[in-house]
């Protein structure tokens, strides 16, 4: 399987653009843990959380399952005084249905700041082929797309309108056309 | 050295680097000193040492004074807290890390620097056409 080849980001440096030298770092990276994202970060005075939904997919409710809200809940546990300055969201919301994601924002919402930012990969076309991709920072405007050892079941990506519906809790400020129909998203806290 | 037959129940303390190719279950502290799980180590503990390397398995809170290496065959469970923490390739963690350069006794890239050292050219895909400015 060909590498993917690094990609640039215009909108991964607003993440960094107001952060100060001496400031403590607090982000979310709904994924793996790659190495190059904690190389990246071990420049900064910063405490990461990891959270891999990915490898918890499907996420469903379902007579047998507890419901969404006690599932992310679950999956999060985010302690309770931790408030994030960002948010890496790649692809994850390609992988939820809408019911999941207002469930995993509303149990995201108590540890967002009015200006938390979020960085997203989402599609402009639900007709999209699915990406099977990881990602790790390679640096502040260049992200490394690495292949998945298996595809992620579940993807059924929402259209741009409907995300925006969705993320109730995030303003969309800017996003970018990439390659194969995807999209990226620079996404502020809307609290 | 604890052996790959060997199960440690309760609390590990010393002044010695210590190995940990068997099972180990309670605490491990060993403050100014290493500790390393091989790849048939597995602890279920928080471990205190100077450095931690980790190719087993730890389910725990790690804290190291310098650094923290997880490799690729390790398997991590917890949270890190550490002026450094590098995780290799393949390695597998779920928790959170807690890092702080400016606490690192040396080689800590400056801050203003703002991206990993060694950064081979990369072969750069730029993105097509930016849709909105807000």
């Amino acid at each position: 399987m060909d590498k993917p080849a690094i990609q640039t980001s215009k909108l991964l440096p607003s993440l960094f653009e107001h952060i100060e030298e001496e400031q403590r770092l607090t982000v979310l990276h709904v994924g793996p843990a790659l190495s190059e994202t904690v190389d990246f970060f071990a420049n900064y005075r910063c405490r990461l959380h990891f959270i891999d939904l990915f490898s918890e997919l499907p996420i469903l409710a379902s007579e047998d399952t507890p419901s969404l809200h006690q599932q992310f809940e679950e999956l999060l546990s985010i302690p309770a005084e931790t408030k994030f300055d960002i948010c890496l969201f790649w692809d994850v919301f390609n992988f939820l249905t809408g019911e999941a994601i207002q469930a995993f924002l509303a149990v995201l919402r108590p540890h967002l700041r009015p200006n938390t930012l979020a960085h997203a990969f989402s599609v402009h076309n639900v007709n999209a082929p699915q990406c099977n991709h990881l990602y790790g920072i390679r640096k502040i405007d260049a992200i490394r797309p690495g292949n998945r050892a298996m595809a992620v079941p579940g993807y059924a990506p929402h259209s741009q309108r409907q995300l925006k519906e969705t993320l109730d809790c995030f303003r969309f400020e800017r996003s970018v056309l990439l390659p194969d129909s995807r999209l990226e998203l620079l996404l502020q806290a809307r609290l | 050295m604890i052996g790959p037959s060997i199960i440690i129940k309760g609390e590990v303390s010393g002044e010695e680097d210590l190995h940990i190719q068997g099972r180990v279950e309670g605490t491990i502290s060993l403050n100014g000193n290493q500790v390393s799980v091989g790849e048939s180590g597995q602890v279920c503990a928080d471990i205190q040492a100077k450095h931690v390397k980790i190719d087993g398995e730890v389910t725990g809170d790690v804290s190291a004074s310098e650094n923290v290496v997880i490799s690729k065959s390790g398997n991590v469970r917890g949270n890190i807290v550490a002026p450094r923490v590098t995780l290799e390739d393949g390695a597998n963690f779920k928790g959170s890390i807690d890092m702080d350069p400016s606490a690192a006794a040396s080689g800590a890239a400056p801050l203003s620097s703002r991206q990993p050292a060694n950064s081979p050219a990369p072969d750069i895909k730029t993105p097509a056409l930016d849709l909105k400015s807000g």
